[in-house]
């Protein structure tokens, strides 16, 4: 065959001087160049050289932070790219969503990803962020990486709760109207955080204004900063989570997986000390190419779901925004339709006792439950009490977000989504 | 310390299926590039536009110069025949003023003959003339994306 | 020795970059084949087979295939309707199929200035045939029904002023001779039983008004609002005065474009500014000046239009003032002197009308007839009323109220009117307190008008 292969045109490329002068390290061949790729790359350095096999499975950790991370790259380049043409003007911005859709190329796709790729983020956040709980990650040396994921985990609803007003049509103006409504009753500062947010007492070019600087470069930068930070201590604090070496199992090695330069065998691992405490070298594995190659691969199937969405899914837009004629009902974003129900039982208690208590207790969550056992695993048995109490947050949780979605029709009234709405007597 | 050797090598298959993959997300991701750069440039623009509508041909009398204020042209009627002049002066784009005969800028002083040839003053070159056509519900059209000798004009 | 190698994930490889490959080109796709350019392709074809010369055909094929639009910063929109209808200013394409066809009588209104969504309505800024037509979700103004096209005319014209939109001005006048005004507000004036009509022609559709008018509690559940009887046509007309009634205002130029100098204008002016005090018409009004019936034949408009500006230069010696008219005031009076033999226009002083007639006047502005009937004649249904389940009439008020009996109800209303059975619900039209709104003078001249209404010769004992 006389294709070259790809290697091979790398090779030759990395010949030249000016290839040469730019990539420091080839492709690599010895363990010392794999190593080379991470340690020494601005992009890649990041990630270890040498990565443990239980952290490569998909069955773990499934990628979830991996995918998180992903989709917050594609919002970031989709939305520079909508940059160009969008203007935060109470007159203009509107009709930008307009022209976008009709005579911008590639608009309607590109605005169409960003939202999807905007509402999976939030998603994939949260599962990512259960993930972590039910393998007991959170526990030491993990903790502060918790806090600042749960941190992380706000930001990311302030992302999407600032750019959810740029459309500025109907379900953007009273989505945002009922979530800064639901800010205002938190005690003591809650009208005076919604007046900052909006800049002003109600939802108009003032806000609009601030949350575009919001979701354009305040939000964003303290995300970059945040998520490097989490991932500098994902690498500081060992890796992934994974299974204590040695302790809660045992291993056995069969006899033709012995080494074979070996004039003696293992029979068995038992617990104790031994010269190599907690890393056991056959157990890891280059980076270059197990992890790229497998993150190069999570990240195809993320771009072709978001593909798949963003082609044959149109974003909403509804009519211009009209404040003198609120839908009934006006409902918040989803991720907030969980709030806005457990608000319409209580303001105060539903609407800042319960949420403060519960984002109080994750993000203090590691230094609550100090118990040490159960990392690295889905479901340990010695951790029921916590994985039960946690899902049941979270299935109230969901069951109260699909109340505010499905089940609450005008005036916030019961109705069942399969029947067929009342007529309304409203008159006109 | 140990070489853990990563089995390199790559079967036929294998290997055409990693360069067929390869190419595939090349080619989308260079195709995502195009599409991002295409995306970038504008199809409408909401200046005003260049060729615009200049009322009736009957609008005009005959041997006259009308200044249009808002598109910076005088449109020139000779019996049947229009014609489109620049007011942009080409030295440093004041807008010129009908004279007895010509065109003067105020600003430094060009003159301009009927025909838009510089006469005199720092002007570098004469006044532009612009394309005048007859629309199909007959309207006068100029279009100042079109520039034409000063021997075209429209005749009716 | 575990498995470390990568080739099980090369198939999954391929095969997720094929399907990124092949949905980027599905993308491309999807955005690069647009209907309008289809519309597009479509006209340079025509243009070129109707192409004489092999200048003209080379023109026709190097036409540009872009999106075209109007653009209206005044008017706040932009109207890409030319992207498909390219035909719209082209004479020779008149009655070709849509959307090729030819836009006829645009000439008051250049397309580049007016655009076409301020007449037509739909949604100006889309490029797909269901979209800019408006007949979407989430858009609140699709296209108007062509048959209901003058209504947008009410935008920026009065209604009764402009000689293209007779419908509009006939649906005016039904508004105002049927009585709507009796129960609903428009521009300020009228009763508080029904909505505020201001907006109505942004917020309905026209098919929600139709079946509005044939059966108002059928759309609005609960209205008292009696079913309208009104012939096809009349139905038509007053379903688009309703539409043109938008609450839009128009902007700067094109409010200045609002007064037409029309006939109907003129006779406006002509009785505002009292010219009868002078002239006679039709053998009402004063000597100093000659008779104005036959003005239109023994001059010409021209020499009108001057006298209005300047009496003295065209007729030395005249005591004529200059009224100061501007240049659209003196056009329309000028339009309306030279129709006059035209119509018969029925002119009159205020000061020449008795009290009964001027009574008709209150009784006609305020719409009493929308709930006591045409000329109090009564027949509107009042569903449960102890008086027969109608609205009572107004013929025989004479001999159960006193003057000051019948002044009192008018001003004080009747809030509760007596049900016929208290167990169902309660009768929904009732006489409003008119005192607030209709003027002292007026009530009197109202009460002299019904108390009139009685058939000569008849003694009803009550």
């Amino acid at each position: 065959m006389n294709i070259p292969r790809p290697g091979q045109v790398w090779k030759w490329l990395l010949q030249t001087r000016v290839g040469r002068s730019i990539f420091r390290v080839g492709l690599p061949e010895s363990n010392l160049e794999r190593s080379q790729a991470m340690v020494s790359s601005f992009l890649l350095h990041v990630q270890p050289a040498k990565v443990h096999r239980h952290s490569l499975k998909a069955s773990y950790s499934m990628g979830l932070g991996l995918i998180s991370l992903y989709l917050l790259f594609i919002l970031v380049g989709t939305g520079t790219l909508l940059m160009f043409y969008y203007v935060p003007s109470t007159d203009r911005a509107y009709n930008v969503m307009k022209d976008l859709q009709f005579v911008v190329s590639a608009g309607l796709v590109l605005r169409n990803m960003h939202r999807w790729a905007a509402h999976l983020m939030v998603f994939f956040v949260i599962l990512h962020m259960c993930r972590v709980f039910y393998t007991g990650a959170y526990k030491s040396p993990r903790e502060f990486n918790w806090v600042i994921g749960v941190m992380l985990f706000l930001v990311t609803l302030g992302l999407s709760f600032t750019g959810y007003l740029l459309p500025w049509d109907q379900l953007a103006f009273w989505a945002i109207t009922v979530g800064t409504n639901i800010a205002a009753y938190a005690p003591l500062v809650g009208p005076k955080l919604q007046y900052l947010m909006l800049g002003g007492h109600t939802v108009g070019q003032e806000a609009l204004t601030r949350f575009y600087a919001l979701h354009v470069i305040v939000l964003p930068g303290i995300t970059f900063f945040m998520v490097s930070v989490h991932l500098w201590r994902v690498r500081k604090d060992g890796g992934l989570s994974r299974p204590a070496e040695g302790g809660d199992s045992v291993q056995r090695i069969a006899l033709d997986q012995l080494p074979t330069n070996k004039s003696y065998g293992l029979m068995e691992l038992a617990r104790g000390t031994t010269p190599q405490v907690g890393k056991n070298p056959e157990d890891e594995v280059f980076s270059w190419p197990h992890l790229i190659f497998r993150e190069i691969l999570l990240f195809l199937v993320v771009a072709v779901v978001l593909l798949v969405l963003a082609i044959f899914f149109n974003a909403p837009l509804e009519e211009y925004a009209n404040p003198v004629h609120p839908p009934n009902p006006a409902k918040a974003p989803w991720y907030f339709l969980g709030l806005q129900e457990l608000v319409s039982y209580s303001a105060f208690w539903g609407g800042v006792v319960v949420p403060g208590i519960l984002v109080g207790v994750l993000m203090l969550l590691p230094y609550i439950d100090r118990k040490v056992h159960g990392v690295g695993r889905w479901f340990a048995r010695e951790r029921i009490l916590a994985n039960s109490i946690f899902t049941v947050c979270l299935i109230v949780a969901v069951v109260l977000t699909l109340i505010g979605s499905f089940f609450r029709g005008p005036n916030w009234s019961w109705q069942e989504p399969w029947k067929k709405p009342a007529a309304m007597t409203e008159g006109h | 310390m140990n070489d853990t050797p990563t089995d390199n090598s790559v079967s036929r298959r294998g290997f055409f299926q990693l360069t067929l993959g390869w190419l595939a997300a090349g080619f989308a991701a260079s195709a995502t590039a195009a599409g991002a750069l295409r995306f970038l440039i504008p199809n409408v623009l909401f200046e005003p536009s260049e060729e615009f509508k200049a009322g009736k041909p009957d609008d005009y009398a005959d041997g006259s110069v009308t200044f249009l204020e808002d598109e910076r042209v005088f449109l020139v009627r000779k019996g049947n025949t229009f014609r489109c002049l620049s007011a942009v002066c080409t030295h440093l784009g004041c807008t010129v003023n009908r004279a007895e005969q010509g065109y003067h800028c105020p600003c430094h002083g060009s003159v301009f003959d009927d025909q838009g040839v510089v006469k005199g003053g720092p002007a570098p070159r004469g006044l532009e003339w612009f394309a005048v056509t007859l629309s199909k519900d007959n309207r006068i059209v100029v279009d100042k994306s079109q520039r034409v000798s000063a021997e075209k004009y429209l005749v009716l | 020795m575990q498995n470390d190698s990568l080739h099980k994930f090369y198939g999954w490889f391929t095969f997720l970059g094929l399907l990124v490959g092949c949905l980027v080109v599905l993308g491309y796709y999807k955005d690069e084949y647009r209907e309008w350019k289809e519309y597009q392709h479509r006209f340079i074809q025509e243009e070129t087979k109707r192409a004489t010369t092999p200048q003209q055909r080379a023109l026709a094929e190097r036409t540009p295939v872009e999106i075209r639009q109007i653009i209206l910063p005044d008017l706040n929109r932009v109207d890409r309707c030319t992207s498909c209808h390219l035909a719209v200013e082209d004479p020779s394409y008149g009655g070709y199929p849509q959307p090729l066809s030819y836009h006829p009588q645009h000439g008051q209104h250049p397309f580049e200035r007016f655009g076409c969504t301020v007449c037509h309505r739909g949604q100006g800024r889309a490029t797909t045939k269901a979209d800019a037509h408006g007949y979407v979700e989430h858009w609140d103004e699709p296209m108007l029904p062509l048959k209901y096209i003058q209504a947008s005319c009410g935008k920026c014209h009065e209604a009764g002023d402009n000689p293209s939109a007779p419908e509009l001005a006939r649906g005016q006048q039904i508004f105002e001779t049927v009585g709507c005004r009796g129960c609903h507000k428009l521009a300020g004036a009228g009763g508080i039983l029904g909505p505020e009509l201001d907006k109505v022609g942004a917020r309905r559709s026209p098919e929600w008004l139709k079946k509005h008018f044939l059966s108002p509690a059928s759309v609005s559940p609960g209205s008292g609002m009696p079913p309208q009887k009104l012939a096809e046509k009349d139905l038509d007309a007053i379903i688009l005065f309703m539409l043109s009634q938008t609450g839009e205002t128009a902007p700067g130029y094109y409010a200045s474009m609002k007064v037409i100098p029309s006939a109907a204008q003129g006779q406006r002016l002509f009785q505002q500014k009292g010219c009868m005090g002078c002239h006679m018409v039709d053998g009402k009004g004063g000597v100093v000046g000659p008779a104005l019936d036959n003005v239109g034949l023994r001059r010409t408009p021209e020499w009108i239009l001057k006298h209005f500006r300047d009496p003295q230069s065209v007729s030395p010696g005249s005591v004529m003032p200059r009224f100061g008219f501007t240049e659209s005031e003196a056009r329309a009076l000028t339009e309306f002197l030279v129709h006059l033999r035209d119509q018969k226009v029925a002119l009159s002083l205020p000061q020449l009308l008795g009290p009964v007639e001027r009574g008709h006047e209150v009784f006609r502005k305020y719409g009493c007839a929308g709930c006591h009937g045409q000329d109090g004649k009564g027949g509107v249904p009042n569903p449960n009323a102890k008086t027969a389940g109608l609205v009572p009439d107004l013929i025989h008020v004479a001999d159960g109220y006193t003057k000051d009996e019948l002044r009192a109800r008018i001003v004080k209303g009747q809030r509760e009117i007596n049900a016929m059975d208290p167990k169902r619900p309660a009768p929904p039209l009732y006489m409003p307190a008119w005192g607030g709104t209709i003027g002292e003078a007026e009530i009197d001249d109202l009460v002299a008008y019904l108390l009139s209404l009685k058939p000569k010769g008849e003694d009803a004992g009550f």
